[in-house]
């Protein structure tokens, strides 16, 4: 086990930059695997977003004209005085239907956790919504219609047809099934991160049903709720085919309608932009902390 | 005796329980497809003396350019999707990336910017910034929004896929290409797939950006849907045409989950 | 195959050593155990060997090629993991013949090869199957078979058996020996298991805290344990820290005087202990033999206790004896242990072999165990 000393501390001296080399051709592979997902995100979403932010501070369709951009702030001032309907009706839709799926998200992804064993066909069948809010909503105005599928229960229930269809629960309704998925999404993977044993065990010492769903499950699955129910609220901000299917003229003074009606039809870029700026910040705010009380530790 | 007499409606309340249960489960299962029963009905009426199959006639005619439109639109964007998605979940998984939440993080973000904000920005920056030949547009449009569907199962994928098992391969003489090549990539197949898929469901079906970005002459599938439920109104030919859409989504979504299962898609919204 | 020299190995992780200045030069075909508790360094070790773990200083050498900047492929190396690590994707048989085929040998020469291995583990025909098809010792076989296939110059085993339920490591480790000695390859083990390390290895090396606490063969490590961890974390020991008071007899019979725990001991003088200093005494609870009263003739020691406790293991049974305030672990094997698990009460014991440990060796703690 003799080594001879002197060429010892020569290798040790001789190792530094050669690990030092090794080190930066690692940072370098790992930049050049990012690289393709970071440009796409940059180029597509990150810099188009902080245009229509630049955008938002221009007057009308200034951009168009040859004299350049004229810079106002007074796009978010219009927001406020003209717009401030819109937002609110926006954020009412959202929020009902993140009720909505709460209340019957909650019970349904337990059921579906602990009691299901067809599971497959649930999954089968919980992908329609997913297949976009426009087949949804356009499928729900036939059902509504007099005469559609809807039309014996709404009867049974001595509801008039006619007060459902383009009206604010018909739109929320829409929208709690195109969401629905997420919610049950979060929830039931909050659920089955939970051990069964305990409510066996909450059940074993005396609790009754309702006791174990208070005490035992609920507290373990607040952070997926809560992420779950913040979710639904952030997708729903952006709603677009169901008020303007299914609502009334209230309803479809929604935020994103109204964007694409002042982009496209009227021309009007400053408002429109500064419009997509206020959705844009309200998504990511709720979806901030939705992903802080989720799916970042995907990663880790 | 009194046992006997003392068990039976402990009995009852427990079956009751698992009929409500499933009851309420099935009722909410009829919810979902509701709006698609209520669509396929629609379209295979018949209704001032026209029979339902009529409806489905535009399928195989004009409707097929569209459809073409949005299978070759989705395919391309699957595959940008896939070039861009397959090295970014190896490094997350597998390198010490520094801020790797953070990063992770931002890479997901396109999943929660409302679509009319996607389609917005990107209309603006198509004519005013870089100008960008418009099927392309549409495609990296449809790529931006759709990705993070795609990197979510890689990553869970990778993540479960020991490490023993490049470690083998290496050992045993292979290079990080053929380790990952043969093995590696083998492996986590399902996961792939399992993006591809939900990726190919997005994608298909997208209007909203689509609206904003497609040029007057592109007509995906989805936006003729929306087109025409604007104009027209509820026509059951129109719904025929949205029915078929959802029964191609769904038969790839069937043909999935006969091939790999459904496991594949933890961390994404498929539970 | 090759002579593996180990230099001056350091790996730290941040402020966390995982190995320290480890040294080791192994012979051709040697059978070298690297044994000690979950933690200890000595899976990083291995790892360092095979390339899979960069060190952070220190050179690895295989003959006379520095293999320490090669990556695992280039080293020619043969790893048997934790678990087999069969690709649960390729056959047997392509296993068996991944190493051969991601170096493009020809499809004949790799059926053969693969045959012949197949024999050699002893599970010819099995190729066709898929590795979830096997047992976990047939896939440990195979596992096996896949790294000999490339004809490695090291093999280095990661503690392979740990997965296994006992009576299947019991018989493959003397196959895996089997194996190592008909091929005459040079082979590294790391295991936690004394028993395994005390069956196959032609030396042990015991390693704590990121070193190597003692290099030598089984009975050197049984016998004259040269730190207290080693006395410690191999076999059952009895210590007591003690003070040496002065030596007594001379020639073959000089013995040490230690005064240990209220008692007076007398053991083999050892090289650099002298009176005055501070060491640990160390009886191994099979050297302490149960004296029928009053004859304590031919015992260097002779102590008086009361048994507290008995545990009867099957061949053996453990005696717990209060002396001077003190337990001490006594095993007694064969028919005396059916006879004195009835007694209680006094007991007198003698005994002979202590091993002296001078507390400055004592530089790393013992295990709690």
């Amino acid at each position: 086990m003799a080594t001879d000393s002197g060429s010892l501390t020569s290798s040790v001296r001789a190792l530094a930059p050669e690990l030092r080399r090794r080190q930066r051709a690692d940072r370098f592979r790992t930049a050049m695997f990012l690289a393709p997902a970071a440009l796409l995100a940059i180029l597509f979403l990150y810099s188009p977003l902080a245009f229509i932010v630049h955008m938002s501070f221009t007057i009308g369709s200034s951009f168009l004209s040859p004299a350049g951009p004229q810079y106002t702030v007074d796009n978010y001032g219009l927001m406020l005085d003209q717009y401030l309907p819109n937002l609110l009706v926006t954020i009412q839709l959202a929020t009902l239907a993140m009720l909505v799926d709460l209340v019957f998200g909650v019970p349904f992804a337990y059921l579906l956790v602990r009691k299901v064993r067809y599971r497959d066909v649930v999954r089968a069948v919980m992908v329609f919504p997913m297949f976009g809010a426009l087949y949804v909503a356009f499928g729900l105005s036939f059902a509504l219609l007099p005469g559609g599928l809807l039309d014996p229960v709404l009867r049974l229930l001595g509801i008039p047809n006619t007060a459902l269809l383009f009206s604010l629960p018909a739109v929320v309704f829409a929208m709690s099934i195109f969401t629905f998925p997420f919610m049950v999404m979060n929830v039931g993977t909050a659920l089955s991160n939970v051990d069964p044993t305990l409510e066996e065990a909450a059940a074993c010492l005396g609790a009754r049903p309702w006791q174990t769903a208070t005490r035992v499950i609920l507290p373990l699955t607040r952070a997926g709720i809560v992420a779950g129910a913040l979710m639904v609220f952030g997708w729903s901000i952006g709603t677009f085919a169901e008020p303007l299917l299914l609502g009334s003229l209230n309803e479809q003074r929604s935020l994103a309608w109204t964007v694409y009606q002042n982009a496209v039809v009227e021309n009007d870029y400053g408002i429109a932009s500064a419009m997509g700026i206020v959705l844009l910040a309200l998504a990511f705010v709720v979806t901030y902390f939705s992903l802080r009380y989720s799916r970042g530790a995907l990663v880790e | 005796m009194t046992a006997m007499t003392l068990h039976r409606p402990r009995l009852k309340a427990r079956r009751l329980t698992d009929i409500l249960s499933h009851g309420y489960i099935w009722f909410c299962l009829v919810l979902f497809v509701l709006p698609f029963v209520a669509l396929l009905t629609q379209s295979l009426g018949e209704r001032g003396g026209t029979s339902g199959i009529d409806n489905y006639a535009d399928v195989f005619g004009s409707f097929g350019d569209n459809l073409l439109w949005s299978f070759k639109i989705s395919g391309l964007a699957l595959l940008v999707d896939l070039a861009v998605c397959l090295p970014a979940a190896y490094a997350l998984v597998r390198y010490p990336v520094p801020g790797k939440r953070v990063i992770f993080s931002l890479l997901q973000l396109p999943l929660y910017v409302p679509g009319a904000v996607i389609g917005l920005s990107l209309l603006m920056t198509y004519t005013f910034v870089y100008p960008i030949e418009f099927m392309w547009g549409l495609v990296l449009a449809m790529s931006v929004g759709s990705f993070p569907l795609m990197l979510t199962p890689i990553v869970v994928a990778l993540k479960d896929l020991p490490l023993v098992f490049e470690e083998a391969a290496e050992c045993l003489g292979a290079t990080k290409w053929q380790a990952y090549r043969k093995i590696v990539f083998p492996l986590i197949g399902p996961g792939v797939s399992a993006g591809l898929l939900l990726c190919f469901i997005i994608v298909f079906n997208e209007y909203l950006v689509t609206l904003f970005v497609a040029p007057p002459d592109l007509e995906t599938a989805p936006l003729r849907v929306f087109n025409l439920v604007r104009t027209n109104g509820l026509a059951p030919s129109t719904a025929a045409l949205a029915v078929t859409m959802q029964l191609i989504s769904f038969v790839a979504v069937l043909a999935f989950f006969r091939l790999f299962g459904t496991r594949h898609f933890k961390g994404t919204y498929i539970l | 195959m090759a002579i593996v020299h180990l230099v001056s190995v350091s790996k730290r992780y941040g402020a966390t050593v995982a190995v320290e200045d480890f040294s080791l030069d192994i012979a051709d075909g040697e059978f070298v155990t690297l044994l000690g508790p979950s933690g200890c360094g000595k899976t990083t070790t291995l790892r360092i060997v095979a390339g899979l773990v960069e060190p952070t200083s220190g050179r690895i050498r295989f003959d006379d090629q520095d293999v320490t900047d090669l990556p695992p492929r280039k080293r020619n190396i043969g790893f048997v993991f934790q678990t087999p690590a069969l690709f649960p994707h390729l056959s047997v048989a392509d296993n068996i013949g991944f190493g051969l085929s991601v170096k493009k040998a020809r499809k004949d020469q790799i059926a053969a090869r693969v045959d012949e291995m197949l024999t050699m583990v002893g599970l010819s025909g099995y190729g066709a199957r898929l590795p979830a098809q096997l047992s976990g010792g047939q896939q440990q076989r195979i596992a096996l078979a896949r790294v000999l296939a490339t004809d490695p110059r090291v093999l280095l085993f990661d503690e392979p058996l740990s997965a296994l339920d006992k009576n299947l490591r019991d018989s493959l480790k003397y196959s895996i020996l089997d194996l190592q000695r008909r091929t005459r390859k040079t082979a590294i083990y790391v295991t936690h298991d004394q028993s395994e390390a005390f069956a196959i290895s032609d030396r042990i090396v015991v390693m704590n805290a990121g070193h190597a606490e003692q290099i030598g063969t089984q009975t050197d490590i049984y016998l004259h344990p040269q730190t207290p961890f080693v006395a410690e974390f191999i076999g059952a020991n009895n210590g007591l820290p003690g003070k040496v008071t002065g030596t007594d007899g001379s020639g073959d019979d000089e013995r040490s005087v230690v005064s240990a725990g209220g008692l007076t001991l007398r053991a083999r003088p050892r090289a650099g202990v002298g009176p005055g200093d501070e060491v640990l005494v160390y009886l191994r609870p099979e050297n302490l033999v149960v004296l029928p009263d009053g004859d304590g003739a031919g015992y260097d020691n002779v102590v008086d206790g009361t048994i507290e406790r008995v545990i009867f293991e099957g061949p053996t049974a453990q005696l717990r004896v209060d002396v001077a305030g003190r337990e001490l672990r006594v095993d007694v094997s064969g028919g005396r242990r059916l006879e004195l698990i009835q007694r209680h009460g006094r007991v007198r014991l003698g005994f002979n072999d202590l091993t002296l440990i001078p507390v400055t060796a004592a530089a790393a703690p013992p295990p709690t165990s």
